[in-house]
């Protein structure tokens, strides 16, 4: 074949091969012009991403693990300051009545430190009866010391027991704001030849207690006991059996917000109206409460009256009471929910809580009605709560004859509102779990317990704020963690700036919670993990964390494909094209050029 | 005396021990949804306003009842009784009757709203009528209609809710503890599907069909034209018409109730995630609503102690504060009156007219000098 094409072509080489071979070098424009557009396209590949990209503010995952692994590991305790005076006591050793009372304490307390019990220092101070005093030497010094000789034993038993705690409290009241507040225990021994064996415990209504008795010099080991059992199962407690955090006893809302609704519900109109002057009782009466419980919950106050709201248990008449009697069995069945619309508050916001206080005036054919216990006694306070939802108080009109005329309209006297209120204060306390008599008994005897007219005492506020800032910082935790782990299973869902910032401002206040509470600042720590839990709440509920409109990896590529993939798909097939295309010329190029060297 | 309190704790313990975990049951809620619209799925919304009444009846409120209905058959053109919505063919109970309380209606009811209740993520302008503000002690019955299919539920003919949305909701729920027991009831197609992905604890589920079954129609108002109630439904309801509020029959009952060669379809329950057993559980734990309730025994005596103590200041403080407050509204009087004149004028004769006994004379009277001055002005003016 060459050597024909050899003599028809003599001009040409005779071994030139079109097919493998060609005598210009290949030209780069295709190939430029093909990877030029091949190369925009990739230009333009980290702008798209930029596009789709999502925002998600940085959320501090690593401080939220570790808060939530330092509540759970550490439980919270607070410094309190415990300090014992004996008055009227031959000089004994304060320090083996000191080591006696710990004793004590720890055997009440066995060594259980749960959340938000104490971290207690304890002191003992001894007067004798000429005035001297010796004391221990306490671990950490208080500025305030007891001044010798200031509690005269003359002073108990002469005097009525609210003008023996003004006394005691201008003794004691320097003592605070150091770390944590002091609780203080005074014992008083009299001498009365002709006074009777009978010893007299009374807790006061600020921070102190005090136990008056004859010949008590002879029964240390019994004032020993009751020191430590006011100590801890008043003072650390607060006369609550249960220990634990129990959720439901702690009718706080998520936004740290809680609605007090009363209701005053006149079951039958059309035999007697019953009005109450609501603005009285809320200025001079709730008013106090609620400043009390200031740190613990934001409470707001709102009241309605009802008509028309019959209840939806059946009573039946006693002859022997002469009167209508419905029982603790009946209870759970009484709130008639269809007539009675009490849920009508406009002021509440998505996250309070609201609690109801239902205060029902019977109609003329049930009246009156009285509740009757288990045990066949009849109440006292004709009334019952519901956990977490608020209370219901019965009262009966004065005098149960109706008129035969129009419906009488009647106004409660402030008599009784005032016994109403106490009522509503015995529920609320009970909503909070604390026990409302004014007697507490034990196994060693009988403590009388001052009521205070905030609704709570001094002592009884500073158990409410740690048991609140240990389910605050608890509940806190949780919601963080929950959270973190949810925005980490959603990689493509968009986090706003405003979840970012409340994480981080949750988590400052958890801190300055945590820091409060080991100063020993009760109500400063309540109200900052009050704070705290708030904000992580807001930020797990915000609105914009719906799973359901955030597309996965998978629903994203299957979007952009179409628009991408066939353009895509044909650029680059050229470029290839054209490069191997490109390479094939360059081989034909380079063996017609070693073709021609060798001839 | 002391026995009675000894069995009074015993039976606080043995209740707080049943329930198998340590909060105490708090209350009830329902949440009802009825996923279709359009005249045809009348018997959809029959299901759900019939549990709504049955819940009702039993003792929840309102407040703590979800409802979310297309709403439109009541007062569709096509529905011969206006206003009034039947589930048997014997138009003996009127579901539309008085006090239905819907929460989503129209075209509220999508899935993103379904689950915003669920999870509670709402905008801050929702009311609270529209919240599931459910507790940790909450137990919560979901009850869900329409259309369903393998691992999914119709929303409106327009969107699904899949098994694995439901799973992540009720995981979201759990983990933020918005409910101590949950129970979803389900009357679909292949409805047993849905609940497939469920992982938590505390949920008890059943299905009115399993995979590959249908859930049909009880049968046909020749008079309305259309089904009126679901299979499944219906013999649920059998069983609670029976039943009223301080009845304790037991969730196993209900469940063994379901007759499969009447409903047409297998009833399938899932019990796999709760933990307390069916027999010893009464409907009421879910369908009803038991309160709480525990005794107040004592008032705190906070203002009788001061009085008793303080004899020498007789003035309890409400009477304090109404010397104080008769001082003031006087004052406020005279401070109007020199504000402004003209609201006093109204104000005075507001009282006159308020004297006057017979006001419609008085009317009747200026009526007539009225037409007086008038005919008397205009024949002046001509």
């Amino acid at each position: 074949m060459e050597e024909t094409s050899d003599r028809l072509n003599p001009g040409i080489t005779p071994e030139f091969d079109p097919k493998t071979m060609r005598s210009t070098k290949p030209g780069l424009k295709r190939l430029f012009i093909t990877t030029s557009v091949l190369f925009s396209f990739l230009l333009g590949v980290p702008f798209l991403w930029k596009s789709v990209e999502i925002y998600r503010s940085p959320l501090p995952f690593h401080d939220i693990d570790s808060l939530s692994d330092q509540i759970e590991s550490t439980p919270l305790r607070f410094p309190c300051n415990f300090h014992a005076v004996f008055v009227g006591f031959p000089s004994t050793d304060p320090d083996n009545l000191r080591s006696q009372i710990q004793d004590g304490i720890n055997q009440l307390t066995h060594q259980n430190s749960q959340c938000g019990s104490c971290n207690f220092s304890l002191s003992v101070t001894v007067q004798n009866r000429d005035d001297q005093c010796s004391e221990t030497l306490a671990h950490s010094s208080t500025t305030c010391s007891y001044r010798c000789g200031v509690i005269k034993r003359n002073v108990f038993g002469v005097g009525v027991d609210d003008t023996v705690d003004e006394s005691l409290n201008d003794v004691f009241s320097g003592c605070s704001e150091e770390s944590g507040k002091v609780y203080s225990v005074v014992v008083v021994n009299k001498e009365n030849a002709n006074g009777g064996d009978e010893v007299k415990a009374v807790v006061g209504k600020r921070r102190h207690a005090w136990i008056v008795g004859n010949g008590l010099e002879e029964r240390y080991g019994d004032m020993v006991a009751r020191v430590s059992e006011i100590f801890v199962k008043v003072f650390m407690t607060g006369g609550r059996d249960e220990d634990s955090i129990q959720g439901e006893f702690m009718p706080v809302g998520s936004d740290g917000r809680i609605v007090l609704s009363f209701s005053l519900l006149n079951s039958n109109p059309r035999d007697w109206v019953y009005d109450w002057d609501f603005q009285r009782i809320d200025e001079a009466l709730l008013a106090p409460v609620t400043k009390a419980l200031a740190p613990i919950a934001n409470i707001s106050v709102e009241s309605q009256v009802l008509y028309h709201t019959p209840k939806s248990s059946f009573s039946s008449w006693d002859k022997k009471l002469q009167s209508y009697i419905f029982r603790t069995s009946d209870l759970p069945f009484f709130v008639n929910s269809n007539e009675w619309h009490l849920d009508t508050s406009a002021g509440a916001s998505g996250r309070s809580k609201i609690l109801q206080f239902v205060v029902y005036i019977p109609s003329g054919k049930e009246c009156p009605l009285l509740l009757q216990l288990p045990n066949g006694e009849i109440s006292k306070t004709n009334g019952f709560i519901s956990p977490m939802w608020g209370g219901v108080i019965v009262w009966n009109p004065g005098n149960c004859d109706k008129d035969s005329e129009s419906p009488s309209r009647n106004t409660i006297s402030p008599q009784d509102l005032e016994q109403i209120v106490e009522i509503f204060l015995g529920q609320f306390r009970q909503l909070f779990g604390f026990k409302s008599e004014a007697i507490y008994t034990s196994g060693l005897g009988t403590y009388k317990i001052l009521p205070s007219e905030r609704g709570f005492t001094e002592w009884e506020l500073d158990v409410l704020s740690r048991k609140h800032t240990c389910f605050n910082l608890h509940s806190c935790s949780t919601t963080l963690g929950s959270l973190s782990r949810l925005v980490r299973s959603l990689p493509r869902m968009i986090i706003k700036d405003e979840i970012g910032e409340q994480v981080k401002y949750s988590l400052k206040a958890a801190k300055l919670a945590q820091s409060n509470a080991s100063l020993g600042g009760y109500s400063s720590s309540a109200s900052s993990s009050r704070e705290a839990r708030s904000l992580a709440e807001n930020a797990f509920f915000h609105p914009s964390i719906m799973s359901v409109s955030y597309f996965s990896y998978e629903h994203c590529f299957a979007v952009y494909s179409p628009f991408f993939l066939p353009v895509a798909g044909h650029v680059v097939l050229a470029a290839l094209r054209e490069w191997r295309r490109y390479k094939q010329e360059k081989a034909k190029y380079l063996t017609w050029l070693t073709r021609k060297k060798t001839a | 005396m002391k026995i009675l309190l000894i069995l009074g704790l015993l039976l606080c313990y043995s209740f707080v021990s049943s329930s198998g975990d340590t909060t105490i049951h708090t209350n009830n809620w329902a949440v009802l949804v009825c996923t279709s619209r359009f005249w045809f799925n009348y018997r959809h919304m029959a299901n759900t306003l019939s549990l709504y009444r049955t819940v009702k009846r039993l003792g929840i409120p309102d407040e703590r009842i979800i409802l979310m209905l297309a709403d439109d058959m009541a007062c569709n053109a096509r529905n011969e009784y206006p206003a009034q919505v039947f589930n048997n063919e014997n138009h003996k109970l009127n579901l539309y009757g008085d006090n239905v309380e819907v929460d989503y209606r129209g075209y509220e009811v999508t899935v993103e709203n379904f689950l915003r209740v669920l999870t509670g993520r709402h905008e801050n302008a929702v009311p609270r009528s529209k919240r599931l503000l459910s507790d940790e002690g909450s137990h919560i019955l979901l009850y869900m209609t329409g259309h369903g299919g393998d691992e999914f539920l119709k929303f409106q003919d327009a969107e699904e809710l899949q098994s694995h949305d439901l799973a992540d909701a009720v995981k979201q729920m759990k983990e933020k503890r918005r409910f101590k027991e949950l129970m979803i009831m389900v009357d679909t197609c292949q409805a047993a599907t849905l609940f497939n992905q469920l992982q938590s604890p505390g949920v008890l589920a059943i299905g009115s069909s399993l995979k590959g079954e249908n859930s049909y129609s009880h049968h046909l108002d020749s008079d309305i034209g259309v089904s009126v109630v679901d299979r499944f439904t219906y013999y649920t309801l059998a069983f609670f018409e029976r039943l009223n509020i301080y009845d304790n029959a037991s969730l196993n009952s209900l469940f063994r109730s379901y007759d499969p060669r009447l409903l047409m379809s297998t009833a399938y329950y899932r019990t796999d995630l709760y933990q307390p057993h069916l027999v010893e559980v009464p409907v009421t734990n879910f369908f009803g609503s038991v309160m709480e309730t525990i005794h107040t025994n004592s008032a705190y005596k906070a203002f009788s102690s001061k009085i008793s103590n303080s004899k020498s200041n007789p003035e309890m403080p409400l009477n304090q504060l109404s010397e104080h407050d008769a001082n003031i509204p006087n004052d406020e009087l005279k401070n109007e009156k020199q504000k402004c004149p003209y609201s006093q004028m109204r104000a005075d004769l507001h009282k006159k007219l308020e004297k006057l006994e017979n006001v419609d004379t008085v009317v009747n009277l200026s009526i007539a000098v009225m037409v007086v001055v008038v005919m008397v002005s205009s024949s002046l003016l001509r």
